[in-house]
């Protein structure tokens, strides 16, 4: 029999799931239609508009489907999985959005979206090579769209809906019960690491940067299916250039968000997923530059064809790395399995072998030159960057890879033990290679250079790049390594190259800035990350205060985190370092850290601030920290905690947990044993910080809400606590009321102590005073690490540069174009 | 021959280089057993053993971490890490370790680990709550 579950909101979900049916639908007609409008030659355009009109009615459809999910979430529809597993109900509204980012079937559905963008852009753009074009964008739109179908096919399950109910996702024996909605009181909570205002942007924009991605291969597709060989490559250019420019922009944002919110203690670490999203970056970038290459001298036509192909291939096989479970054992970032293995597979091998099968049918017509490019000329050099570019884009995959080796091959192989060391080994090079070409080959014109000129102009810039160089080694202090040295100067060389055709630029030739601009800017974000990279210092290294325990084998080297006492202050490295206090605001705990930097001499403060590292006491995840950052403009001091006690904290989460703080019924047991005195005024009871002084007696005390009888004795005991030079006035009461002794305590917090007036001798003329004393609170403690980026600004800035001169090739390249 | 079919041969070299060279840097997945004998790091899957005590003990040092993990094939051993405690440790149920053997105990120069928390939540968490409270919804 059916249950009938009470409380349950279907709707939405139901809403939702015909959106998503619609979405597939409609992009499944547009792409037929599509089909059909390219390959039928008819007079009328018939099928172009169904494709139009189904392609417009499947970003409302995907519209639909993010409106019904946001419902879900904000309005804490827990009965749906979606809503349960990524939100709860102290969530602010602002980070609901990171909600959606947080589950496979959100990012699938952001995806759909920006494609859905794209392509309703590209019905008002694209003009003839709408039809052909459009068949290969709204087929990807296909794929995507049954990501999130979550219909059973065959026995077989396609795609998982967001819109699952949490009793059908979910084995419980509570699911039996109609009213089990009431016992699920809060979902499961967004992870607090994604708790971050660049969560909120940095995956829209990453997103659309992949979206993106299908623009040129869709041209360079609709080329070789409709022979028009030699046009495509110009059209598909500034689409390539924005890909380029937001796909980079919104991996360093993640890069950014790393920095600034996790506790990684760095910008880039070469996982997996990190490394997965520049995979299609650095080929693509490529592709922009042998474009340009076939553009100007009609070299390099079938690179430029393969690697605008191959980057949304390896934006499919990242999709891939990240979402299919694959990377379990290697990267910490990557989604679990949803059970979509096979058919991410599946939208692997159909792309690829759309674009392989398209090469080879058409491999004969291509227009591949058989002369020689020319030693000194730009195309040239513009192909050997792109190779290099492709090289590193096959180190990256090759390591990243491994689990999927093991995968196929039934291996057991480890990634390299030392990662970083790894990587940089092979891209420091390859970045050396890459900026220097970017540099000279800016004096090279397409086809041939006089070489007398071009060494005259190179010579003078190795010169000027090399003394700039040794002025910012030494200042950076980067000379320790030779390979160091090298990339510096690489950096710089690239970047005095750029400036001269920039200076030309601004002189009047206007359409030379984008790429001197973005080369700059690339340049300067190598020399940020080299120096950031290789000089950033742990400062908060912990070469005191460990005391040495049978038990606790030294580690070799002094560790790099530090114990703070409250109040306190630690040398380290130049700074005197305090833990002040702590405010919890929310579910976060904010520590006060304050920095203060002394002159050597004399003692002088130079500089003083305070950092607000904080940590999260997740009841789900445990201490969860983010970092604080002092920004100055040479260098960045990154603080964040390591451990922390764990804080009473009210609710029920700490109350059933039974923490030891937990103050509420404990606080009696947690005085020592009293000591009992027998005073009279005038007397002095000393305790542990000070004493109390017995002042007198006051005959005529009242208690609230008693009311005295007739021979009922009220007596109030005048005492002056003095402690820590401080005095505190307190009056414990003794009661005689119908012949019974009652006595009311005075509990003071600081000096932690509890007084009871607790019997009078009238014989000895002495009262009983009986002093409870509370042992100190433990001194509250933080752990904390702390390192110093150099120059990382560097990094930052140049990527904006970059960006922004990307921007400008965008307009100059977009406005090359006669498209008809 | 043509200058870029030359070029086109060094490029295949250094990607060939680039692949040896990543399976000559690349590590193995062991047990404890094997980091016994092994010289070199190695990495090895595991399970915490949560009946045994963590140690952390950050007023004492606050870079010794210490802790019994299980390897696949059984193996329990003490495991060293000079550091703070990772966050969630307790909750992992798997933990990946790179680093090598010394004495008895195994030195960690990394941790990871998987939580069931963070991406795999299906475990309905249930609080008896009075009827009264459904009124809320």
């Amino acid at each position: 029999m059916e249950i009938q579950f009470a409380g349950e909101h279907l709707l939405p979900g139901k809403l939702g799931q015909f959106f998503i049916i619609l979405s597939f639908g409609t992009a499944l007609l547009s792409a037929v239609s599509y089909y059909f409008a390219t390959i039928k030659d008819t007079r009328d355009d018939s099928w172009k508009r169904i494709a139009r009109f189904s392609t417009r009615l499947n970003l409302a459809a995907v519209v639909g489907v993010g409106v019904c999910l946001f419902y879900i979430i904000y309005n804490h529809l827990f009965e749906y999985h979606y809503a349960w597993a990524h939100s709860s109900r102290s969530l602010p509204v602002y980070y609901i959005v990171s909600c959606f980012w947080e589950g496979q079937e959100g990012s699938f559905w952001l995806w759909m979206f920006w494609q859905g963008v794209l392509a309703n852009i590209l019905i008002r753009k694209a003009k003839s090579w709408e039809n052909s074009v459009m068949t290969i964008v709204m087929l990807s739109q296909v794929f995507l769209g049954s990501m999130l179908l979550g219909v059973e096919i065959l026995g077989s399950r396609i795609g998982s809906s967001p819109f699952i109910l949490l009793r059908n996702a979910v084995e419980g024996p509570i699911f039996s019960r109609p009213d089990y909605l009431t016992m699920i009181q809060d979902g499961n909570g967004l992870n607090p690491l994604l708790q971050n205002y660049w969560m909120v942007i940095h995956p829209p924009t990453l997103f659309l940067g992949f979206a993106s991605m299908i623009v040129p291969f869709a041209y360079a597709i609709a080329g070789l299916w409709e022979k028009r060989y030699k046009e495509w490559p110009s059209t598909a250019l500034p689409w390539a250039l924005f890909a380029v420019m937001i796909l980079g922009g919104g991996v360093i944002m993640g890069s950014f968000w790393a920095y600034e919110a996790l506790n990684f203690g760095g910008f880039w670490a070469w996982d997996p997923v990190e490394n997965a999203s520049i995979i299609p970056w650095l080929t693509l970038i490529a592709a922009v530059h042998v474009i340009l290459a076939y553009k100007s001298s009609g070299h390099s036509y079938f690179t430029a064809t393969f690697l605008v192909l191959i980057s949304f291939v390896l934006v499919l096989y990242a999709s891939f790395l990240t979402r299919s479970g694959i990377l379990g054992e290697t990267s910490v970032h990557a989604f679990t399995d949803l059970g979509m293995f096979g058919q991410l597979v599946i939208y692997l091998v159909f792309f690829t072998l759309l674009a392989v099968v398209l090469l080879a049918v058409r491999w004969k017509e291509l227009p591949i030159t058989q002369k020689d490019e020319e030693t000194y000329s730009r195309e040239f050099w513009l192909f050997i960057g792109a190779l290099i570019l492709t090289v590193s884009c096959i180190q990256v995959i090759a390591t990243t890879s491994i689990p999927v080796f093991n995968a196929a091959f039934g291996t057991k192989v480890a990634p390299p033990t030392d990662v970083i060391q790894h990587y940089n080994k092979w891209q420091v090079p390859f970045a050396v290679v890459v900026a220097l070409i970017s540099g000279f080959s800016q004096f090279l014109k397409y086809r041939n250079t006089d070489a007398r000129r071009f060494y005259k102009a190179l010579g003078v810039s190795i010169l000027a790049a090399a003394v700039v160089t040794a002025g910012f080694v030494l200042l950076t202090g980067v000379y320790t390594n030779l390979m160091y040295i090298v990339l510096t100067f690489a950096a710089i060389f690239s970047i005095v190259c750029n400036a001269q055709i920039l200076a030309e630029a601004l002189k009047g030739k206007w359409k030379l800035a984008g790429s001197s601009v973005a080369h700059i800017g690339f340049a300067l974000l190598l020399a940020g990350a080299l120096v950031a990279a290789a000089k950033n210092k742990v400062v908060s290294v912990n070469s005191s205060g460990v005391i040495p325990v049978a038990d606790f084998a030294k580690a070799d080297k002094p560790g790099d985190n530090l114990m703070l006492y409250q109040n306190e202050p630690v040398r380290m490295e130049g700074f005197t370092i305090t833990y002040l206090s702590d405010t919890t605001i929310g579910p976060n705990t904010f520590y006060k850290i304050n920095y203060k930097q002394q002159e050597a001499g004399t003692g002088k403060i130079k500089e003083e601030f305070n950092l607000y590292p904080n940590a999260q006491q997740n009841p789900k995840m445990g201490l969860v920290a983010s970092p604080d950052t002092k920004h100055y403009f040479t260098y960045d001091i990154y603080t964040h905690i390591t451990a922390a006690p764990q804080l009473a904290q009210p609710g029920p989460e700490a109350m059933s947990h039974g923490d030891a703080g937990d103050e509420g019924h404990a606080a009696d047991e947690n005085y020592d044993k009293p000591s009992v005195h027998e005073v009279s005024a005038g007397d002095t009871v000393p305790i542990s910080n000070g004493y109390i002084l017995v002042k007198g007696m006051n005959r005529s005390a009242t208690i609230a809400k008693i009311p005295l009888a007739k021979g009922d004795v009220a007596v109030a005991l005048q005492l002056e606590v003095v402690s820590g030079g401080k005095s505190y006035p307190a009056e414990p009461l003794f009661l005689i009321k119908g012949g019974n002794k009652f006595d009311f305590a005075k509990v003071l917090e600081n000096p932690a102590l509890k007084l009871r007036f607790s019997n009078i001798y009238p014989q000895k003329n002495k009262l009983e005073l009986m002093v409870y004393e509370r042992p100190p609170a433990p001194k509250k403690w933080v752990v904390m690490k702390a390192i110093r980026f150099p120059y990382i600004n560097l990094f930052w800035g140049g990527t904006i540069i970059m960006v922004a001169g990307l921007l400008l090739s965008i307009f100059r390249r977009s406005k090359e174009i006669k498209t008809v | 021959m043509k200058k870029s079919s030359i070029i086109g041969i060094v490029i295949i070299a250094i990607a060939i280089g680039v692949i040896i060279s990543t399976y000559a840097d690349s590590s193995t997945y062991g047990s404890f057993a094997e980091a016994k004998v092994s010289k070199t790091d190695l990495h090895i899957v595991g399970q915490l053993n949560k009946q045994k005590e963590l140690v952390y003990n950050p007023q004492v040092d606050a870079n010794y971490f210490a802790f019994y993990m299980r390897d696949k094939k059984g193996t329990e051993c003490r495991v060293v890490f000079s550091g703070s405690k990772p966050q969630d440790f307790e909750r992992s149920e798997e933990i990946v370790l790179t680093g090598k053997m010394v004495g008895d105990e195994f030195h960690a120069s990394k941790i990871l680990m998987k939580c069931p928390s963070k991406y795999n939540k299906d475990k309905v968490e249930v609080q008896a709550v009075p009827a009264t409270a459904s009124l809320n919804r």
